[in-house]
């Protein structure tokens, strides 16, 4: 798409937005990107498939934007981020990244994408409508999950291969200090008191949990559901109430999520979920979770009152990330 | 003899962090002419075997790892020596460790890297074994090697552990005149009978064409007037003869070993964990764009294990990081989808096996029933309980 039809699309997209401010908010519907067959499966609040929006190659982690009008998906295999209008289901935009985007996080304002090019090591940081690339932070090699403090000031981003997690000052984009933690970073969650982030340590099987004070790892955690090896625990996608006071992990090969009292550190229930656990979601009343389960090519509801898996839906290649809009 | 034909010295120095940087020299060394990687073998320019350098796999580890190194203050120097022989390779380590070496990564020949460790007895020096698979090595039991290459044994248990999973339990062996030929099919035949599968004949083959050998020579001849069997085994680590097995046997039947499907460390078609990123890194790095090698990815794996052994060592004594290295909290990634570290027994490094085909990965063992009591990649290879040290 050229950059004058781009702007052209915008526009008119902003305009259709204006008129319609509330239309996609609250919906229900469960969004969820297949890496493998390129699109993102729409599900009702019933959990049928109504629609399977045909997107750019690799759809992986997606995010909204405040209102919720608008579905940002990266494609890590054509190198852009894509813009899905929430109205019509349709993608309208494609903005371009540097090669083979993974994860990004938005500013406060939403004017900025940090995005993880995982094959060329960096962070980069875009202007949403112009698609003008503002900075390149180089990182370790490939970097994947991204988080932003709620004013923006800082980002953190994990480098799978250096197994660090870099923290980026965002006035100067430049990385203030590195953190050393276990194998294989992958995500984040933060806690809203912004005391501190957890991320998941794929092959060391391993959460750390590092102060925002003071920037240092100040836990180590360790899961094992029963019936499993330790190194059947491959934590990635994670999970948080809003109250700060749970955080759900999906524990990847072990099959399994965990529900973790956030304070005590303590594991409240493992659930058994589908092949290869990979991302989770929770809606807004936090009375069910949504598991993306990267091997068995479906996704779990799991109960949050019972703590029980209740309906698996298949749901196409490699589901990767699971957003619901409620 | 010192006959050193060349030293490259590759630094990534860089910006130096506050720390005050410390200088970290990796050996790496290889035989000038190693036969395993001659191009020259087959003729038509058909390809064998890599021709590539792995020490472009060690290059790339330290590009990998330089925002590590640089954020605990560490330069890492890697300085790549190659020799023609075993007095020259001996030399070649007696100076690195002269000048403060204390790992030296080998792209060696059984023989040669036999040698060289025990000419480095008692020096505080570790050879980190990339490319020599020879279960021999492993039972030399020497307190100087920890092998990153999977061992003979590993490579069989792979491939049994797949005839298993499919019910293809008879299997006749052809064995090559190349001295690994042996070797390979001494471990196949051990990893079978673990497996129990049977073999119904074990026969050479040779690569003439003389007629008085012709029911060594003619694949089908060589294939026939034997009891049912459901795959041939190919010991050849030549090629030149296994590249003609496939679609002549006299059965309609798979072809497994060193041609068909084939058990390798690394593959470029590797698809998942993170794989496709590691081969576009090395790729976009090495001469001529080639494709990562199993080798290469070898010689990548090992100089990441030392170089993250010092950075989450948080030490440069010797046997502070040498303790790391070999602890079970290494737990090193190497993009296969589970954590490798050193067997205490045998210093070999556990890792999954990958059955490649020219162009597909048809499985990763260990493949699932496959159980251990504590680590099922122990399931590859000589397990703690039945290794001794020759």
């Amino acid at each position: 798409m050229t950059r004058l039809l781009k702007l052209a699309v915008t526009s008119v997209l902003a305009l259709v937005v204006l008129a319609l401010p509330a239309f996609a908010q609250g919906t229900g519907m469960i969004f969820v990107s297949n890496e493998k067959s390129h699109e993102i499966v729409v599900l009702s609040p019933e959990h049928e498939i109504i629609k399977r929006i045909e997107t750019s190659q690799r759809p992986r982690d997606m995010h909204f934007n405040a209102d919720r009008t608008l579905l940002f998906v990266a494609c890590g295999d054509d190198d852009v981020i894509d813009v899905i209008d929430m109205a019509t289901l349709e993608v309208v935009d494609s903005i371009p990244t540097g090669p083979s985007p993974e994860v990004f996080a938005f500013s406060p304002d939403e004017s900025l994408i940090y995005v993880s090019n995982e094959e060329n090591s960096t962070l980069e940081v875009l202007e949403r409508e112009t698609g003008i690339t503002v900075a390149d932070i180089p990182t370790g090699a490939e970097p994947e999950g991204v988080i932003l403090t709620p004013d923006g000031s800082v980002a953190y981003v994990t480098s799978e291969v250096a197994d660090m997690i870099h923290v980026v000052d965002t006035s100067a984009n430049v990385v203030t200090k590195n953190i050393l933690v276990g194998t294989r970073p992958r995500r984040f969650i933060m806690a809203p008191d912004e005391s501190e982030i957890w991320v998941s340590a794929e092959l060391s099987s391993e959460i750390y949990v590092i102060d925002m004070e003071t920037n240092e790892v100040s836990d180590v955690l360790e899961f094992l559901p029963p019936g499993f090896r330790p190194e059947d625990v491959t934590p990635v996608g994670m999970a948080i109430t809003a109250d700060g006071s749970k955080v759900l992990i999906s524990l990847g090969r072990a099959n399994h999520i965990a529900v973790v009292d956030r304070v005590s550190r303590e594991t409240l229930s493992y659930v058994l979920v589908g092949s290869r656990a990979w991302s989770v979601a929770l809606n807004r009343d936090e009375t069910i979770a949504i598991v993306a389960n990267g091997l068995s090519d479906d996704i779990t509801v799991v109960d949050m009152e019972s703590m029980r898996p209740v309906e698996s839906i298949p749901v196409g290649r490699v589901p990767h990330t699971v957003l619901i809009d409620d | 003899m010192r006959a050193l034909l060349f030293v490259i010295i590759l630094v990534f120095g860089g910006s130096v962090t506050a720390a005050a940087a410390t200088d970290l020299p990796i050996g790496f060394l290889a035989l000038e002419d190693d036969p395993r990687y001659d191009a020259d073998m087959a003729y038509a320019r058909i390809q064998l075997r890599p021709t590539g350098d792995a020490a472009e796999g060690a290059a790339m580890a330290l590009a990998d790892m330089k925002i590590v190194t640089d954020a605990v203050g560490l330069t890492p120097q890697l300085s790549i020596v190659r020799a023609p022989d075993s007095d020259g390779l001996a030399a070649a380590a007696q100076e690195m460790v002269a000048a403060g070496t204390n790992f030296i990564v080998a792209d060696l020949p059984a023989a040669e890297l036999a040698a060289l460790s025990e000419s480095l007895t008692g020096q505080p020096v570790t050879l980190m074994n990339a490319t020599a698979q020879d279960n021999a090595l492993r039972g030399m039991c020497a307190e100087n090697m920890l092998h990153v290459a999977a061992s003979d044994r590993m490579l069989a248990d792979a491939l049994t552990q797949y005839l298993r999973l499919r019910n293809w339990t008879r299997i006749l062996m052809l064995t090559g005149k190349d001295e690994r030929d042996p070797i390979f099919a001494a471990a196949f035949r051990e990893s079978a009978e673990r497996l129990r599968l049977t073999i119904v004949a074990e026969r050479e083959f040779d690569l003439s064409t003389n007629p008085e050998l012709r029911d060594q020579n003619n694949i089908q001849l060589l294939t026939a007037g034997t009891s049912e069997y459901d795959v041939v085994f190919i010991a050849d680590a030549v090629g030149e003869f296994g590249r003609y097995v496939e679609y002549q046997t006299s059965l309609p039947r798979p072809v497994i070993g060193n041609a068909g499907l084939t058990p390798l460390e690394w593959h470029w078609s590797l698809e998942r964990y993170g794989a496709p990123q590691v081969n576009s890194r090395f790729e976009s790095a090495s001469d001529g764009g080639r494709r990562m090698g199993w080798q290469d990815w070898s010689a990548w794996t090992a100089t990441r294990a030392v170089i993250t052994a010092y950075a989450k060592s948080g030490s440069t004594e010797y046997a502070d990081v040498l303790a790391y290295l070999t602890s079970d909290r290494l737990r090193l990634d190497g993009s296969k989808g589970q954590t490798q570290s050193f067997r205490p027994w045998d210093h070999q490094m556990r890792q999954p096996i990958l059955l490649t085909t020219d162009n597909a990965i048809i499985g990763v063992a260990p493949f699932e029933g496959f159980l251990h009591e504590t680590n099922t990649l122990d399931t590859l290879g000589s397990d703690e309980r039945e290794f001794v040290c020759d």
